[in-house]
């Protein structure tokens, strides 16, 4: 690399503007203080979470980064109303969060697709649970169907749908509800490099398209970069914020931007939060042990 | 030299690995193996006379100082010795009558002796079972085993008893071609030598005499206040399913509760797992004192010997429910009822069948002990009955047909299975009877 990146603080005009426009949105979503402390089968305490302040503004796109444990899952699960805060509170559009609803629609890395059900079934859960009658229920999840393209496959069971196709229903599940706030736990986490390149496109027209906040907890810094707004950085042991990162890499987003200066300053300023250097362990230069023929090197 | 066999399992290497699955086709193979193994053993050490067999059972039965009659077994070693007591007591009358002072007897020990022909003619077609005590008639075949012995075709008289026979008819058509009561020879008749075959212990009978015994009760008809075969049936099967049903009503409900509700197993599990361990059996005369002797304490055993494992066996499948599929569900606004409902319910659905069919298995093996408490009935009457009879050939039929019923019960709900629950992945085992059609056909 010839020339040096430009810091990841540096934003164009187009994208101060957006920024500006973004805060100047109603407040969705709202964390004060929160704390959580788990309490492990021996009785010994784990703090998940410590202090967390956060305010995320309507339609945003937030990408949640952090080592394994440092508790993404905990923070997701709190607004999902899953887990209660052990101090602090969670606000919805300025009302306390209490319990699950479909206010806060969610999809976890683990296909949590009802197996009994039918795709067009699964979409009409949430549906019917919030008291459409069957007739609009099954009308509007055949239109969420269409929209994340599995029309053909509406009366497949879930289990003969591939890992992408499964996640989609998922999504088309969670939306059909019409939440406020979609909380995704790394949904693409068990997919292939190229179904998962295919979903974030098509989370990302998805979201164009439907009034929705969305978190979405990922461990792939390509990933978090290419589809978020803002990143919030997460530091183990107990889960606090690290840093709040305002993305400067333009919309609309495509995948040739991986390569753009933004997106790898982005990139290295993130990789440095996460895993510092000093952190890092150096490789070793082993002796080597047996070779079956002289000069017999791979590199 | 013919390798072929060997070439199948020489070919088929996977036969040896661990946890690798066969073909279907040795599949079916070895599952229809598995079921004509047992029974060509069983015909094999039935119908190899040199096979073990360690009695035999007499055509012809003795009247000396030990009284066998055709039909009896005796042992194989003092078999000889039974039939040299007949010899010697024969030789006797025979030395006596040489000189010249023959023996007399009473005309019903003639006439026992007489009638002794009357079994083996009824095995050999020559006369009906009502003819044994007909002495007229067998009178006659006196005759016959004297002057045309070959007409004793499928069992054929020995040597010995043929010139026994001779000797007897001399004097049988001394007075009288027929048999007339008044002119019945006074001087004693020759005993004919016991004689039979090899043959196997009263508990193996052989497997026509188990499948012909089979056939025979279920075509006999109702006597004196007996039940049927068929009505015998039905009332196990009353049994088995009445117990199993009331089991399975408490235990699907309260066990998908208990799954559900943390307080509720709590209050629940911890007495069901210590009141299983008390074996249902040892309930049986409470039951029967409390519900009377017939049905009711029956069925009542059957329930308490299935309902505690099947509670916990239902609690513990509810609890495997994957609970994320809970919290999808609260995150699509689904309330408590629904989730239960809703979720928990078809989701534990298809283990919840491998449950009943369990449960189902279990209330078949209560039945025998269910129906010998209180007033012995159905199946079990036979077996126990009969058995106590040393009737080991009525016995078995019953036995097998417990076993068959359960068993292809069992076979026709796997078999429904994928039918109920499409959506299970299709990684299921084919049924046993599938695989063995499929090799039929
Ligand atoms: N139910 C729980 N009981 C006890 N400890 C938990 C529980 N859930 C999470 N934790 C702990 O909290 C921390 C954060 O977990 P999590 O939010 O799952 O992390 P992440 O999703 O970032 O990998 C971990 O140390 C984990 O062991
Ligand atoms: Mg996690």
């Amino acid at each position: 690399m010839t020339q040096p990146l430009p810091s990841y603080q540096e934003k164009s005009a187009a994208v101060k503007e957006r920024f500006a426009e973004l805060y100047q949105r109603p407040l969705e979503l709202e964390l004060n203080g929160l704390s959580k402390t788990f309490t492990k089968p021996d009785g010994s305490p784990v703090q998940a979470l410590l202090d967390i302040d956060l305010k995320i503004h309507r339609r945003e796109l937030i990408a949640v980064l952090g080592a394994s444990g440092c508790g993404k899952s905990t923070l997701i699960r709190i607004i999902a109303g899953l887990e209660t805060p052990t101090t602090g509170e969670a606000l919805l559009q300025g009302e306390s969060i209490d319990g699950p609803c479909s206010q806060r629609g969610m999809v976890f890395q683990s296909y949590t697709l009802f197996p009994w059900l039918t795709v067009l079934r699964n979409v009409m859960f949430g549906l019917e649970a919030t008291g459409h009658s069957p007739v609009t229920a099954e009308s509007e999840a055949r239109q969420w169907i269409e929209l994340v393209g599995l029309k053909k496959f509406e009366n497949a069971y879930p289990d003969q749908l591939s890992g992408g196709m499964k996640q989609r229903v998922a999504i088309a599940r969670a939306l059909a509800n019409e939440p406020r706030v979609l909380l995704m736990d790394e949904p693409f986490g068990a997919l292939d490099a190229h179904t998962r390149a295919d979903m974030q496109s098509y989370l990302l027209q998805i979201w164009r398209n439907v009034d929705v906040t969305i978190l979405f907890v990922t461990h792939d810094l390509d990933e978090a970069i290419y589809l978020a707004d803002r990143i919030l950085v997460l530091s183990p042991n107990p889960g606090q914020v690290q840093e709040f990162i305002e993305n400067p890499v333009p919309r609309p987003r495509s995948p040739e931007q991986f390569s753009s200066p933004e997106f790898l300053a982005t990139k290295e300023h993130v990789e440095n939060l996460i895993h510092p250097p000093e952190a890092r362990s150096e490789p070793v230069n082993l002796p080597i042990l047996k070779l079956t023929q002289q000069d017999d090197r791979v590199e | 030299m013919t390798i072929a066999p060997f070439l199948i399992l020489g070919k088929r290497k996977k036969w040896l690995e661990i946890r690798k699955d066969l073909s279907p086709r040795a599949a079916s193979l070895l599952t229809l193996a598995s079921f004509l193994t047992p029974l060509a053993l069983w015909c094999i050490i039935s119908y190899t006379p040199f096979l073990w067999h360690p009695d035999v059972k007499l055509d012809i039965g003795s009247s000396g100082a030990t009284v066998y009659t055709a039909g009896d077994q005796v042992g194989k070693d003092y078999y000889p010795q039974l039939r040299q007591e007949a010899r010697e007591a024969n030789d006797q009358l025979l030395s006596a009558s040489q000189a010249g002072e023959p023996v007399t007897a009473s005309s019903r020990a003639n006439i026992k002796t007489l009638r002794a022909l009357g079994p083996i003619s009824v095995r050999n077609g020559l006369l009906h079972e009502g003819q044994l005590t007909s002495d007229a008639d067998i009178f006659q075949l006196w005759r016959q085993a004297a002057e045309e012995p070959a007409v004793f075709r499928r069992i054929p008289l020995s040597e010995e008893n043929q010139e026994i026979a001779r000797q007897n008819w001399t004097i049988l058509s001394d007075a009288s071609e027929t048999y007339d009561k008044a002119t019945f020879p006074k001087e004693k008749l020759l005993g004919l030598i016991p004689q039979g075959k090899p043959a196997n212990p009263v508990y193996l009978p052989a497997p026509h005499e188990v499948l012909l015994t089979g056939w025979e009760q279920w075509t006999r008809p109702a006597e004196d206040g007996k039940p049927t075969m068929g009505a015998r049936l039905g009332q196990s099967i009353g049994i088995v399913f009445g117990g199993f049903l009331v089991a399975a009503l408490i235990a699907v409900p309260l066990g998908v509760i208990a799954g559900s509700f943390d307080g509720i197993s709590k209050l629940f599990e911890p007495f069901a797992d210590f009141f299983r361990y008390m074996p249902a059996p040892a309930f049986a005369t409470l039951l029967v004192a409390v519900l009377g002797a017939h049905h009711a304490p029956k069925v009542a055993l059957v329930l308490i010997g299935t309902f505690p494992h099947l509670f916990l066996m239902i609690c513990k499948t509810t609890r495997l429910l994957d609970r994320s599929l809970l919290e999808a569900a609260q995150t699509l606004g689904a309330t408590r009822k629904r989730l239960l409902a809703k979720v928990v319910v078809p989701g534990i659905l298809p283990q919840l069948y491998n449950d009943l069919r369990i449960a189902l298995g279990w209330a078949w093996t209560w039945l025998v002990i269910a129906e010998l408490i209180g007033v012995k009935s159905g199946l079990t009457e036979i077996i126990d009955t009969q058995g106590v009879r040393r009737n080991f050939d009525q016995v078995y039929p019953v036995i097998i047909l417990i076993g068959l019923i359960g068993f292809s019960t069992d076979q026709l709900l796997a078999w429904l299975r994928p039918r109920f629950f499409p959506w299970v992945p299709n990684a299921r085992k084919p049924s046993i009877f599938t695989r063995l059609l499929r090799r039929a056909s």
